[in-house]
């Protein structure tokens, strides 16, 4: 099988991927044990408003048509409303709200672990059974260790107002405190960065610096799981053959570095990459739990714990979506960076 | 092969026959190690499993009247385990003997749920069948049937545990910690008279000496078998193993796990106090201790006595680690915010999430070994079913489907159960299959290319025969791998799930819930409250992964990480919890 033949399988596969996961959301919010009406409306729901709701999401119909009709209006992007949270707020509207700040988190604990981790990794596989080896290693597997959870709280203490570093991080430049969320104002204009830099600059990095801490909280596995593979990629591949014929020819050891060692050592990166999205979105209702900072994780559970649950459909369906799409990303990435494939699977 | 050794195809039992003292020797070893412990272990599997359910839930489904239900059911196990051993006796189906010793040891747990005359009853039918198994064993020469007698006997003497308790070594009140200081004649309960916090730590060093006996006991019956009563005086295995005794990152994970189970198993004589009398029902509990201002002993109840010992973040009134409080109690890890103590609280915790991590595990285990078999001898449509289905659980975002799952079903009569605790098991092994399959999906499909496998098929071995003996052995070695890494990823999850509230229930103890308790005092002198819980997390799940890397590279020295990273990466860590 050619290499895009191989692509090509791993997209159709993905569609029933997509549908059979939106099922399982299905039968869980619609054939368990809870009801969706009695979770809107709490203890103290009259039968007039029970049957209302009822009838206004389709329940009263038999499981199969509220199946086809759940399927198709997921499937054209009629994401429904909230009833809970937001009442009569579309779900649609609230994801927009909710999604800016999950995504600058998301982006910066990316970039964090990908610019400490992959660097400190490859630095300890170039440098391999020295004492710096050793620290980055042993630093790593305990890091990854750490709960999310317990780093987060363990951060918000120690930077928060009470803190013992919490008047040194206040006053570390623009001035925020360590819970609540990022102002993300620069964005409804973002040319203005460039444009006005005076003006926007200063709200960007105190943007930056309110979602520091939470970034690095929600890139911590990550960050320890890119070091440890980035470290055995580079030892493995510096002890290939082809390497060795570098050497040999007398190829000067940057270009063998750059050139051989960190285009192949990159390869098995590439899951460990994607997969931080799976990370990121269990992640993301810790980190913005304690942090205070009302993205989708946070919306997420809140609809979970108030009973919302057309919401958390529409939430899981974005999620399937956002997931299975980063698969695909990884599946195309591999496609390029690596030759071999498809022909080795 | 010489006439005197037994041939190379001579079951195990005829060469233990053969050679029967360094078995005796071991057994006779091991008997005393269980011995000394026998009345916990019995009270471990009557207590904590609420065998009552077992006929009080269709009782009441039915109508009925539990008690005559109780005695129904009891009947029909003691007539199975009876049919399950004559089976035995007339065939010698080991299958037949194992259902048999099943179903007493329900009949004997049904009949002391019912209590009175039935305990007395089953307990006496079991010490006959035990009794007639082994005679019939040592009549006929075959040790097997003593072995099973032996087995029935332990069942039976499970029922003798609970009419008259059996004595255990590793108890509170062998060697008891609570006292108070008299000012004239010192530590007036502990054990010799020694302060708390050395009779607490002696009980604790029995505890991990006796656990470690145990330890090196079993290695040693694994070398007895080497040595003695196995053929091949080399297999793969032995290499494995060497491997794995030459891996000190490994062997280091391995220590610390074992000393986890260990916390956890033996999390009543443990702790210093107990989870029923400091946790559960503190106010229905008293206290003796030294009164100053009345010049005399009082009493006052273990609720009572926690309102004054709690650590709120307050520098005057805080039960730090390695501290008494004001009611001579000592408190290794310091208390919580609800003065209860933090070192209880973490060995009950580790119970649950040991509970639930070992559970979730024998299932989703259970369904990747049999799935990736499946999948891997059929291939095709098997395989690409397998793969849809897998790869659609694991497009739903792990931690956010469990709190899902958690929140829908909490309402239900399975979220009672252990405080929710079975429910977690089942949603993680539900959602944790998929990642295992995945580990094991490579290596099973690699065997099954194998021309022994080929061969199988073509004399006509069935399939189930051929998974079993030929494919199975190679695929576990990567299952425990991967078993490892998910346990530290169930118990961050755990954790995190009652940190966000959802999960194991209050007052249940469980680690995530004392990171929750203690986060407001991080920054105060009350630190210990979220700080501990939270390292010793980190070290558990350290040990877990470094055991993992350790077995990885005794069975498979040439693979290094790569492959399945993302599946490992994302089942580590407890799927961002």
């Amino acid at each position: 099988m050619s290499r895009w033949g191989y692509f090509l399988r791993r997209l159709l596969l993905a569609v029933p991927v997509v549908i059979f996961g939106t099922t399982i959301t299905f039968l869980i919010l619609r054939a368990g044990p809870l009801d969706p009406v009695s979770a809107i409306l709490g203890p103290t729901g009259s039968p007039q408003a029970y049957n209302r709701i009822q009838e206004n999401l389709g329940l009263n119909k038999p499981l199969w048509e509220q199946y086809i009709d759940f399927m198709v209006s997921l499937f054209t992007f009629d994401l429904g409303q909230s009833w809970v949270i937001n009442p009569d707020t579309d779900a649609y509207d609230l994801i927009l709200l909710f999604a800016p700040r999950t995504i600058w988190l998301g982006f910066w604990s990316v970039l964090i672990a990908l610019f400490v981790g992959i660097p400190l990794g490859f630095y300890a596989g170039l440098h391999p059974n020295t004492p710096s080896d050793y620290l980055a290693s042993f630093g790593g597997i305990v890091w990854r260790a750490m709960p999310n959870f317990w780093l987060a709280i363990i951060l918000v203490g120690a930077l928060g107002l009470s803190g013992p570093f919490g008047g040194a991080w206040i006053n570390l430049g623009p001035q925020t405190n360590i819970i609540g969320p990022p102002d993300l104002g620069f964005f409804s204009d973002p040319l203005r960065l460039l444009t006005a830099p005076g003006d926007t600059w200063p709200d960007f990095l105190a943007a930056l610096k309110k979602i520091a801490p939470a970034a690095v909280v929600l890139g911590s596995a990550s960050m320890g799981n890119e070091m440890r593979i980035g470290r055995t990629a580079v030892l493995e591949t510096i002890n290939s053959n082809y390497v060795e014929t570098a050497r040999a020819k007398g190829v000067p050891r940057r270009s063998i570095v750059w050139k051989h060692v960190f285009r192949n050592a990159l390869i098995p990166l590439v899951p460990i990459i994607t997969g931080e999205a799976f990370l990121l979105i269990g992640g993301s209702v810790i980190v913005e739990t304690v942090f205070g900072i009302n993205g989708l994780g946070y919306l997420f559970f809140q609809a979970i714990t108030q009973g919302d649950l057309p919401l958390v459909g529409s939430l899981m369906f974005i999620f399937i979506l956002l997931l299975v799409v980063v698969n695909i990303l990884q599946d195309f990435l591999y496609t390029i960076i690596d030759p071999r494939v498809g022909y080795e699977r | 092969m010489s006439d005197t050794s037994p041939s190379e195809d001579a079951p195990l039992v005829d060469r233990i026959a053969a050679n029967p003292r360094p078995a005796l020797v071991w057994v006779a070893g091991f008997a005393v190690l269980l011995a000394l412990e026998f009345g916990a272990l019995a009270e471990s599997l009557t207590s904590p499993v609420p065998w009552a359910d077992l006929y009080e839930r269709p009782a009441g489904a039915l109508g009925l009247p539990a008690g005559a239900v109780g005695f129904v059911l009891l009947a029909s196990a003691a007539v199975v385990a009876g049919i399950g051993f004559a089976h035995y006796w007339r065939e010698g189906s080991l299958r037949a003997a194992g259902g048999g010793a099943l179903s007493l040891l329900v009949a004997v747990e049904l009949g002391i749920a019912l209590g009175g005359n039935a305990t007395i009853a089953v307990t006496a039918l079991a010490l006959l069948a035990a009794l007639a198994l082994v005679g019939t064993g040592v009549a006929r020469g075959s040790p097997r049937g003593a072995v099973i007698g032996g087995i029935a006997l332990l069942v039976g003497l499970v029922g003798v545990h609970a009419i008259q308790p059996l004595p255990t070594l590793l108890t509170r009140e062998l060697i008891p910690n609570q006292g108070y200081e008299h000012p004239d004649r010192g530590w007036v309960g502990p054990f010799l008279g020694l302060p708390p916090a050395v009779a607490w730590a002696l009980r604790v060093a029995l505890v991990y000496a006796y656990a470690f006996a145990l330890l090196a006991w079993a290695w040693r019956g694994y070398n007895v078998f080497r040595e003695h009563y196995r053929y091949a005086d080399w297999t793969p295995r032995d290499d494995m193993v060497d491997r794995f005794r030459n891996h000190y990152w490994g062997l280091f994970g391995f220590v610390v796990v074992f000393m986890f189970v260990v916390f956890a198993v033996f999390a009543p004589p443990i702790g210093p106090t107990t989870v029923e009398r400091n946790i559960m029902n503190p106010y229905s509990h008293e206290l003796t201790y030294w009164d100053e201002a009345a010049g005399g002993t009082a009493t006052i109840t273990v609720g009572d006595a926690n309102l004054g010992s709690s650590s709120a973040g307050n520098p005057d009134r805080n039960v730090g680690v390695m501290q008494y409080d004001e009611y001579d109690r000592f408190h290794p890890f310091g208390t919580l915010v609800s003065g209860k103590d933090l070192f209880t609280f973490m060995a009950a915790g580790a119970r649950v999430s040991l509970f639930i991590g070992i559970l979730a595990l024998g299932m989703s285990g259970l369904i990747a070994a049999v799935l990736a078999l499946v999948t891997a001898y059929y291939k095709g449509v098997a395989d690409l079913l397998a793969v849809i289905v897998s790869d659609s659980i694991q497009s739903l975002p792990r931690l956010l489907l469990i709190i899902l799952l958690s929140v829908v079903f909490a309402e239900t009569w399975l979220s009672e159960v252990y405080s929710g605790g079975l429910l977690l098991a089942l949603i993680f092994g539900a959602t944790t299959w998929p990642f295992l399959w995945r580990a094991v999906r490579g290596p099973a499909l690699q065997v099954s290319e194998q021309e022994w496998i080929d061969a199988a098929r073509s004399f006509g071995q069935r399939p189930h025969v051929t998974m079993k003996k030929h494919m199975a052995p190679y695929i576990i070695g990567y299952l425990l791998v991967y078993a490892s890494l998910t346990l530290g990823g169930i118990i961050i999850a755990t954790a995190a799930l009652s940190f966000l509230g959802v999960g194991v229930s209050a007052p249940t103890p469980e680690w995530g819930r004392a990171v929750s308790d203690g986060r407001s005092y991080i920054a105060t002198v009350s630190w210990h409250i979220s700080t501990i819980p939270g390292i010793l997390v980190v070290i558990v799940v350290t040990a877990f992964n470094a055991f993992g890397d350790g077995v990885r590279d005794a069975i498979d020295p040439q693979s290094a990480g790569g492959g399945d990273a993302a599946d490992e990466a994302v089942v580590a860590a407890g799927g961002g919890g």
